[in-house]
């Protein structure tokens, strides 16, 4: 095997290569902070990572509903759109009401637009591109319309502290996005569903064949990837306090780059979460590393851009050696 | 030749001259991931030589000629065409270098017109660099008039039947001035018409002086067409003979080292009808087809292809929809069928075209041989791992099905083995109606028997089986009642007891 990662002397486990595979995105991590943490001695303490990953928590759980999407062989362009209509949802729900009717009204919401994308998907056969290209300037037009265009401040404090406090010293959004993780690693690696997400990317006339409900299950991811981005959205209100009708502008390039980052194949069926959420830490640390050594925010722009390139250009070159 | 010396190698091995040889491959070598798959096998060719390359599946042929065709690197060994040694890193420098190869899984574009995948590569230009349609046209119309390939090129290949998708790969090859043509067995898709028009054709390059590796697993047609052959057995050359001077029975001791018991059809009791088609027609597929399935019985639709055969297939599974007469299942009208619906009803369905309908590309073999019988595994949702593991460790034997370890990309198995987990996938459903469309497609010799008596076992088990096949001996064999079918229409429906090479050709292709 020549494709730089995987070498093994020994007889190995095919098992044991897939983890190899994804331990490639691991190593590059791993190597980044080794890197990072020579580069500066405020890279490796603790306040410092905690800070990553809050950091990261928005655009990390919106990828990890993207990752379902992207699994199918979809791309959903309206998760930053959608989070804006929760955000605006949750502030102004929360004027009139409490935390217990906002927050799942706004998360509502954000599944019912992905819901409209997905029945636009799968059964009116609209491409996933341009379905959710409509979505993200029609949904956002809603937050405009819903806001009038001016932000509503919002002054719950007990909603405040989802974006802002700890548990046991770990920022909420952190265990928000862990939670968001560890029940979409179980759908997709354990459920028929899940099973089903892959055989769909794979293949989805052979899917079909098989008697997958490709259709529903289509639908479905696209309901997923909305609501993740409402669950995405109610971090963000709560941290920014307010309701801006332009929140999560641009958010979905971020996802995507996080999941591709992550290993997870365009062209579908091959991917995980796991990997996303190594790819959400990749950027998120990169960012991290050129802010505490003072890097213009101009010059971070094109490291974030290269680093997306190189990512999949490495990830290719293994895939197309490693079969 | 050291091969010759070696141990192993049969004495029937003749003599040639390596110096007036086209194709000379010295000791090839080739693992994947540590798992040697080519151990140190010679092959050559001379010009105008057309050479069978045979073996059980996973033997390694398909690996040996990628390796010809510049697809995988050999890990040791030297290849040199007409005595010059070639340096093959990708598929372009093996056809600069004349070695045209076409893959055992077809690779056109389907959206392309079969003339643009036949140039695909190598556009003729005009004088201003563009794409010159006029030449490419007259060019392809030559090219297929010499091959006698009756197509319209220009027509998206993707409605192009297989049979005629390859005629296209063939014309493609040759476009490309081929020297050496590797064939991995072009046959498994055609019927006997077809094979016959592509043998006059390889006849044809053979006069030109062009090299020919043919890979089959129907033995008839390596004694009919081959001038000498190639054995591999697990990676190894355990034979290379003139045809003339071996039979039937030592290419099979060679392939599989050990003889066949013969094994009889058992007469099966059968019971009520479970499929029955009342004068079903489906537009520009099929039309007026009656015939009808009862439990434990075997019923084979016999025909050329493109008689519609494939298609009546696919309206028993709902993937077609018919216009007129009447579907039944288990004595039940079906009205609107999906394939969700008749898998619910109990059929099970394994596509022609493993590629495009079957495969779950990049995929364990785990999850491909599941993905039809998911909820059996399941409980809440989730799947049982180990009782899915079980499975498809159980099927693995049964089938015989070589591969690594069942977590093994599905893409890495031989083409084979690639059907016989196709095959465990229609099986995890416990089908109760199982539409079979050319089971046996690659499948080797040794295997298919495996495949007949699986099939027979399950119909003694009371399963009602559609056998769509182009394999006269295969339906013979199996079928209880053979439907002949032309050009959509039924042309003879025949007990086993009226059912012969003559009678079903008969039908097949007059039509009465
Ligand atoms: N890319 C690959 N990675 C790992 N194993 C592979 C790969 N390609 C082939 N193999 C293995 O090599 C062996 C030989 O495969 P090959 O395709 O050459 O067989 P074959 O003789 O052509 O069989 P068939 O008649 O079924 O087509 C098989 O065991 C197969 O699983
Ligand atoms: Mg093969």
């Amino acid at each position: 095997m020549a494709n730089g990662i995987a070498s093994p002397q020994l007889k190995v486990h095919p098992v044991v290569l897939t983890i190899w595979r994804q331990a490639g995105v691991a190593t590059a991590l791993v190597l980044l902070v080794v890197v990072a943490s020579f580069l500066s001695d405020r890279f490796l303490t603790v306040p410092n990572l905690l800070n990553v990953l809050r950091q990261v928590s928005i655009v990390g759980i919106l990828a990890v509903g993207m990752t379902f999407v992207i699994l199918t062989k979809g791309i959903d362009l309206s998760v930053g759109s959608i989070l804006g209509v929760s955000v605006v949802l949750f502030a102004g729900l929360l004027e009139t009401g409490s935390m217990a009717t906002a927050i799942p009204l706004g998360i509502a919401a954000a599944m019912v637009l992905g819901l409209i994308n997905g029945l636009g998907v799968a059964f009116a056969g609209i491409p996933p591109f341009i379905m959710t290209l409509g979505m993200l300037s029609f949904a956002r037009g809603i937050a405009f319309i819903y806001t009038g265009g001016t932000p509503i401040p919002i002054l719950d404090e007990g909603f405040y502290n989802l974006g802002n406090g700890y548990i046991v010293g770990i920022p909420i959004p952190t265990l928000i996005l862990f939670a968001v993780l560890i029940v979409s690693g179980l759908v997709l690696g354990k459920t028929a569903f899940g099973r089903s997400v892959y055989a769909i990317g794979s293949n989805e006339d052979a899917a079909r064949l098989s008697g997958v409900p490709v259709k529903f299950y289509t639908a479905l991811v696209y309901v997923i990837s909305g609501g993740v981005a409402g669950i995405a959205g109610l971090v963000y209100a709560s941290q920014l306090s307010v309701g801006t009708p332009i929140a999560g502008q641009t958010y979905e390039l971020d996802a995507i780059a996080a999941v591709v980052v992550g290993g997870t194949s365009l062209f579908g069926g091959r991917g995980s979460v796991l990997g996303t959420f190594i790819g959400t830490l990749i950027i998120g640390v990169l960012a991290n590393i050129l802010n505490l050594m003072g890097v213009d925010p101009f010059v971070q722009q094109l490291f974030k851009g290269a680093l997306i390139v190189v990512a999949v250009f490495i990830m290719t070159r293994s895939d197309r050696s490693g079969r | 030749m050291p091969a010759l010396s070696r141990q192993g190698i049969d004495k029937h091995t003749i003599e040639f001259n390596v110096a007036s040889s086209l194709l000379s491959a010295t000791g090839l070598r080739k693992s994947f991931s540590n798992n040697p798959v080519l151990k140190d096998v010679d092959l050559s060719v001379a010009p105008g030589e057309i050479h069978a390359l045979v073996g059980e599946n996973g033997a390694g042929k398909s690996t040996l000629i990628k390796i010809l065709a510049g697809v995988h690197k050999a890990d040791a060994g030297e290849i040199k065409l007409a005595g010059r040694k070639l340096v093959l890193k990708t598929p372009q420098d093996a056809i600069a270098n004349g070695i045209v190869v076409i893959h055992q899984e077809l690779s056109l574009a389907p959206h392309l017109s079969a003339e643009e995948n036949i140039f695909l590569g190598h556009f003729p230009r005009t004088g201003f660099g563009t794409l010159d349609r006029t030449a490419m046209r007259t060019t392809t119309r030559q090219l297929l008039e010499r091959l006698k390939i009756e197509i319209d090129p220009t027509i998206p290949v993707a409605r192009l039947s297989i049979a005629q998708q390859q005629m296209i790969e063939i014309a493609k090859a040759i476009s490309f001035n081929a020297r050496l043509l590797v064939l991995d067995e072009p046959t498994a898709v055609l019927d006997s018409g077809r094979v016959d028009t592509l043998f006059e054709l390889i006849g044809r390059l053979r006069a030109e002086g062009i090299g020919i590796i043919f890979i089959s697993h129907h033995l008839d047609e390596v004694f009919r067409i081959s001038d000498r052959v190639s054995v591999l057995r697990d990676g190894q050359l355990t034979g290379v003979a003139d045809i003339t001077s071996i039979n039937k029975d030592w290419l099979i001791s060679k392939m599989i080292g050990r003889k066949f018991e013969r094994h009889d059809a058992q007469a099966r009791a059968t019971g009520e009808a479970a499929v029955e088609l009342m004068a079903l027609s489906a537009p520009g597929a099929f039309e007026d087809v009656t015939f009808s399935v009862a439990k434990g019985e075997i019923v084979a639709l016999a025909g050329l292809i493109g008689a519609g055969r494939s298609e009546v297939g696919e309206a028993i599974y709902g993937l077609r929809k018919p216009n007129a007469g009447a579907l039944r299942i288990f004595g039940k009208d079906v009205r609107r069928s999906n394939p969700r619906y008749a898998a619910a009803k109990g059929v099970a369905y394994v596509s022609e075209d493993r590629k495009a309908l079957g495969l779950l590309a990049n995929r364990p073999v785990r999850e491909n041989a599941t993905i039809a019988a998911l909820a059996r595994f399941c409980r809440l949702g989730f799947v049982g791992i180990a009782k899915e593991k079980a499975f498809v460790g159980s099927s693995i034997s049964e089938l015989d099905i070589r591969l690594a370890s069942m977590e093994a990309n599905i893409a890495t198995l031989s083409g084979g083995n690639q059907q016989k987990v196709m095959l465990a996938r229609a099986l995890a459903t416990k089908p109760k109606i199982l539409v079979f469309d050319e089971p046996t497609r690659g499948v080797d010799i040794g295997a298919k028997r495996e495949i007949y008596r699986f099939i027979e076992m399950l119909a003694s088990e009371g399963v009602a089986i559609v056998m769509i096949s182009s394999e006269l001996e295969e339906v013979l064999r199996l079928a209880d009642q053979v439907v002949v079918m032309r050009q959509g229409r039924v042309t003879a429906t025949l007990p086993k007891s009226e059912a012969s090479e003559e009678t079903i050709m008969r039908a097949a292709s007059i039509g009465a």
